[in-house]
Order: structure tokens, then C-alpha cells, then sequence
């Protein structure tokens, strides 16, 4: 917004019309129309129908999806895993980016080096780190059996109920590098004469980290938290591709225990052919990620207000 | 004192500490160190053992009890893997779709980008409002629908989709290339119009080739997006027109139907190994990236 409050009242901005604006946002503004207003509407309308994806002859069925869906044993069991699944991972993912990022904020040797070594799993394409962890979780030949059995715990089948959900936790956790990333900016961006005030006042260095540092990043954090929600609540193709040899598409053999809200879904669309009931699944989890949107704009303010704080100081 | 001094601030630091503290200080730091170890262990033996399992025989890997090197790497498995499915046409698959999107995303996302950065129209902070809260949308709520429709008007098992989306610009990367744009100062700007110049030559021939770190950045991001991506090419494309990561995830069978898993695992480090190696030739601007994803608002 910057730029746009330093451009006001000038000429320059007269001369040229809002078309000139509007032709350069254009191809975001058809795109968004066409790719994802045009196919959530066309979700909501769906939601409202029995289609199942062949037959052109709809019903309508009003609210009867929804309905459903609301006392629906299945749904209701795989949105509870999902909430498990996002209480466990979230905070987990959050603390554990937090934590790298004080290791890393200090000034050692080779501290680059470990750096990229704790960033580099989050960019392993998610077909490669399934592949990887399935060798690792391997009844037979994984090595974390193999480690185990040093400490005289018998072959454990890692990828089935009910501890597919545990494997997958820790194949989540394994990205955990791009949030300690965010959190080590954020760390390098709190004014070292804070903290080294406290530490005058005699403060210890847990007292500095958690009433000094702690406040001043709580926006990342807090953001970190938020993005963490959303991401963990969309998580559908690991549980896919972790299942004992899956076949594209198929969701028949995915564990119990990892068959979460997505995974759910696209059950509903691909084997069910219930393209009616899974968009209202969709329609519902979109209102959720609206409202969880709708939390972290108002609370831009707070973000907006910490960076010109900041700026002002440098 | 031998403090390293951090270049990016070099804040003062007039008391040095006291000598006391420092045996404390080399204690503190042999054990961050060993943390720091035992966690690189944690995070790069993912890495190792595919590549490990790679070099295995069947029977080693199924060994009990559990072998941890192979006794004669073989590197025959990596040829096999390139023979056993249509490696080099699952390949170029992956390379056109994600070469295709990259380009045009990054193209339309500068232009976007440089339009809510420099331009000025009624209803401009609304559209940047939808742009941020679009950020958040998960891709898979519209991947569906969109699948939906487009199997209705036949733009499945052809790459359209991915023109489509490249053209639409990316929420991320327009934010991306805006904080970019915004930041640079007004009289360049002012200069050109003065010579005569419309906003898109301004675009064209002065904020495009100002904006080289985020295009590679855009470019590099992007492209790893769709290399990496397996639900959209799962949905999309058929078993002939698939990408690699479609490919690999399951078309190594035995002849009984069961995953080949050494040769899967080298088909997987062959896929994996270019977003390694352009990542660390190219760690800064992956780390740009991130890092606006983090910092919006």
C-alpha cells in the first residue's frame, strides 16, 4: 500500500485511467472467475444435487447432502482424526521450526551448512518423501525396525492401524524446514538492543527468550499456527501415497487411522461416485478455511503495524 | 574478542563480554553442536537410505537381519529403472508441463504483481483483499470442481489445464513480484512517462529486467510446483500423458503386481536429485520465496 499512498494526488496518476489497471490484473482477475470462483459455485450447485459424475440427469435434492453429512459415522470419524491430526502436527510443526531457528540464530561455524541440511526435506517433491518413508517404516527391511530391534523391540508394521498415523505425523514433521526458515528471519528481524537490555536488567536468557523475543515475533508465529491449520487440514495425497502399494487413485487401502477429511472426500468423489454428497463435504470445509481467513486478515493490523515499527528503527 | 560479526547487522556491540563467561560459552557451544548433529542425522538419512536402497539387490534389502550397505552397489537398478517403464517420455512430460506453467506463471504474475504495485483503479484494494485471502485457499477445494468441469468440456488428458492456470497467475508469486515492484523508487517511473512511455513499455523494458531475482525466484518455484505435483497430473491425465511423479509412485510393478522397490527407489532419486542439486545452487531465492509466505499480510 506504499506505493499507492505515496502515488496519491499526483499527477501521473490522473493521466493515466483505472484501464490501464485493470488490463495488467486481468489475467489474475479472469483466472480467479474461471478456476476458482466459477468451480466452487459450480461445487455449491452440485452439493445441492444427487450427480454422480456419468449421468447427466440430476435430481435436486435440496439440503439432503448436508443433511447427511452432519450425522454421517464416517464423515464425522474422519473429521475427528483430521482435528487430532492438526492438534498434534500444528503445534509440534510450529515449536520445532521455533526451536531450529534459536539453534541456527546463534553464531556458530557452519551454521549455513545446517541450515540447508534442516530446509532441504521441504522441497522433496511428496512422491519422493513417501517413497523415502515407506523404506524407512518397512516392516521387514526398514531401518527404523532394523534400530529398534537393537533396543529389543520386535518388528513393528508401521504403515497399517493403527500406527500409519504416527508415520504419518513424522513424515510431516520431516518439512518442518521451511517454517524454521520464516522463524529464523523473524529472529534476525527483532532489534538486538531489546535483548540485550534485558540481559542488563538481568534477565536470564529464558527470561529474554520468552518475554522479549517470544512477543516480538508472535505475528510469525501466530501466522505460522494459522497456515498450519489450513495446511494440515487439506492433506489428502500423503495418506494415499503411504498405503501399502496404492494404485493411482484408489483409496480402498488407505488405514483407517489415516483416512482423514480429504481423504474422505475423495472417496466420495472417485469410488462413490457421490459427487453431490463430496461437494458438499468440500462446501463445508471451504466455510471453515473462510472463517479461520477472515481471522488472519483482521489480524493483519497487528502484522502491518509490527513491520513499520521496526522500519522505523533501523 | 573473536565474535563473529553478523554482516547483515552489524550492530554495535561496545561492552564486550566479560572472560568470565567464556568456558561457559564453548561448553554451550560443543553441545549445540552435537544437537545440531544428531538432528542432521534425523534429516538427511531420509536421503540416504533411497539412495542406499537404490544400490541394493532384492535380497539384500529384504535381508534380516537388516543390511545397511549394499555389498556390491548396483547401479545396474538406476539403468533398469530408465528401461523397465517409459522413464524418457514420462520425463518429458514432466519437463514440458513444468517448464510451460513456469513461464507463463511467472510472466502474468509479474504483470499482475506490477499492476497492483504501480497502478491505480477503483476497487484495488477489494481485488488485493481477494488475492490475499485466495492465498490461503487450499488447491485441492477448486482442484476437484475443476477437474469436474473440465471432464464435462473435455479439457481432460490434455495439458490446457496447465495453460490456464499459468495464465491465471499465481496469488503467491503476483505477491511476490508486488513487494518487488513496490519498493522501487517513483522518479524512474516519472522519468519514462515524461519521455513518452505508456505503462506497458514502463512494464516491458524497465521494471521486467529490474525484477531478475524474483523472475528466477518465480521461475524456479513454480517449476518445482509442478514437478513435483502428483494429484493434479493423477486427476488430469491418463496413464500415457502422466508426469514422472504419477510415474514412479505406480508403475514399478513386479510381475505379481507388487511395487518393485529397488527400482522404484532409483527412479525416486533420479526424480528427486534435480530439485536437490537447482536447490542448492539456487538456495537464496527458494529461501525469497518462503519467506514471503510467510512474512504477508
Amino acid at each position: 500500500m506504499e506505493a499507492e499512498r505515496a502515488g496519491r494526488g499526483r499527477r501521473r496518476w490522473s493521466r493515466y485511467p483505472s484501464r490501464t489497471f485493470y488490463l495488467f490484473v486481468s489475467p489474475w482477475v479472469l483466472g480467479f472467475a474461471l478456476l476458482t470462483a466459477l468451480p466452487l459455485g459450480y461445487a455449491l450447485l452440485v452439493s445441492f444435487t444427487n450427480f454422480n459424475g456419468r449421468n447427466s440427469r440430476w435430481r435436486w435434492v435440496g439440503l439432503r447432502n448436508y443433511t447427511e453429512l452432519v450425522r454421517d459415522a464416517d464423515v464425522i470419524a474422519s473429521l475427528v482424526r483430521t482435528l487430532a491430526y492438526t492438534a498434534i502436527t500444528v503445534p509440534l510443526m510450529v515449536a520445532g521450526g521455533l526451536g531450529l531457528a534459536v539453534l541456527l540464530n546463534r553464531r556458530l561455524k557452519a551454521v549455513g551448512l545446517f541450515r540447508t541440511i534442516f530446509f532441504l526435506p521441504s522441497v522433496v517433491p511428496v512422491v519422493a518423501m513417501a517413497i523415502m518413508w515407506k523404506l524407512i517404516f518397512n516392516r521387514d527391511a526398514g531401518i527404523l525396525n532394523a534400530i529398534l530391534e537393537k533396543v529389543s523391540v520386535g518388528p513393528t508394521a508401521w504403515l497399517v492401524d493403527p500406527n500409519a498415523f504416527y508415520a504419518l505425523i513424522i513424515l510431516t514433521l520431516w518439512g518442518l524446514g521451511g517454517g524454521m526458515v520464516i522463524m529464523l528471519a523473524a529472529l534476525q528481524g527483532v532489534p538486538a538492543e531489546l535483548e540485550e537490555a534485558a540481559v542488563v536488567d538481568g534477565a536470564s536468557r529464558w527470561h529474554v527468550f520468552r518475554h522479549v523475543t517470544v512477543p516480538m515475533i508472535s505475528p510469525v508465529i501466530f501466522f505460522q499456527v494459522v497456515t498450519g491449520i489450513i495446511a494440515s487440514f487439506q492433506i489428502v495425497i500423503q495418506p494415499l501415497l503411504l498405503a501399502e502399494s496404492n494404485q493411482v487413485g484408489s483409496v480402498a487401502l488407505v488405514p483407517q487411522s489415516t483416512h482423514l477429511y480429504m481423504v474422505q472426500v475423495y472417496e466420495e468423489f472417485f469410488n462413490n461416485n457421490r459427487y453431490g454428497y463430496g461437494s458438499a463435504m468440500l462446501w463445508v470445509f471451504f466455510v471453515v478455511i473462510l472463517a479461520i481467513t477472515l481471522v488472519v486478515l483482521r489480524s493483519s493490523r497487528l502484522w502491518v503495524h509490527y513491520q513499520v515499527d521496526s522500519e522505523g528503527e533501523r | 574478542m573473536t565474535i563473529v560479526r553478523d554482516p547483515a547487522r552489524p550492530a554495535i556491540k561496545p561492552a564486550s563480554p566479560a572472560p568470565a563467561r567464556r568456558p561457559r560459552r564453548t561448553a554451550d557451544a560443543v553441545g549445540t553442536y552435537l544437537l545440531l548433529m544428531a538432528l542432521a542425522v534425523l534429516f538427511a538419512g531420509p536421503f540416504a537410505w533411497l539412495v542406499l536402497a537404490a544400490l541394493k539387490t532384492k535380497t539384500e534389502w529384504v535381508a534380516i537381519p537388516a543390511k545397511i550397505l549394499p555389498e556390491n552397489p548396483q547401479w545396474g537398478n538406476f539403468t533398469q529403472a530408465l528401461t523397465e517403464i517409459n522413464f524418457a517420455a514420462y520425463l518429458g512430460n514432466s519437463l514440458f508441463l513444468s517448464f510451460l506453467y513456469a513461464v507463463l506463471v511467472t510472466f502474468s504474475s509479474a504483470a499482475v504483481g506490477f499492476g497492483f504495485a504501480r497502478l491505480r483503479g477503483r476497487g484495488k484494494r477489494p481485488l488485493f483483499m481477494v488475492l490475499l485471502s485466495t492465498m490461503m485457499l487450499p488447491q485441492i477445494l477448486t482442484l476437484i470442481p475443476t477437474y469436474v468441469l473440465f471432464a464435462r468440456i473435455g479439457l481432460v488428458n490434455t495439458y490446457w489445464p496447465w495453460v490456464l492456470w499459468g495464465l491465471a497467475a499465481s496469488p503467491y508469486l503476483v505477491f511476490l513480484f508486488r513487494q518487488f515492484f513496490a519498493a522501487i523508487p517513483a522518479e524512474l517511473e516519472d522519468a519514462a512517462i515524461i519521455d513518452g512511455c505508456g505503462y506497458g513499455r514502463i512494464f516491458l523494458q524497465i521494471f521486467l529486467p529490474l525484477s531478475r531475482p524474483v523472475l528466477v525466484t518465480s521461475f524456479l518455484l513454480s517449476f518445482t510446483w509442478i514437478w513435483g505435483d502428483y494429484i493434479a497430473p493423477a486427476l488430469f491425465l491418463d496413464p500415457d500423458h502422466t508426469t514422472l511423479s504419477v510415474a514412479i509412485s505406480a508403475f514399478y510393478r513386479d510381475p505379481h503386481g507388487n511395487p518393485d522397490t529397488m527400482l522404484q527407489a532409483a527412479a525416486a532419486t533420479l526424480y528427486v536429485v534435480p530439485v536437490l542439486v537447482i536447490f542448492l545452487f539456487a538456495q537464496r531465492y527458494f529461501i525469497r520465496g518462503v519467506l514471503s509466505s510467510g512474512v504477508k499480510g
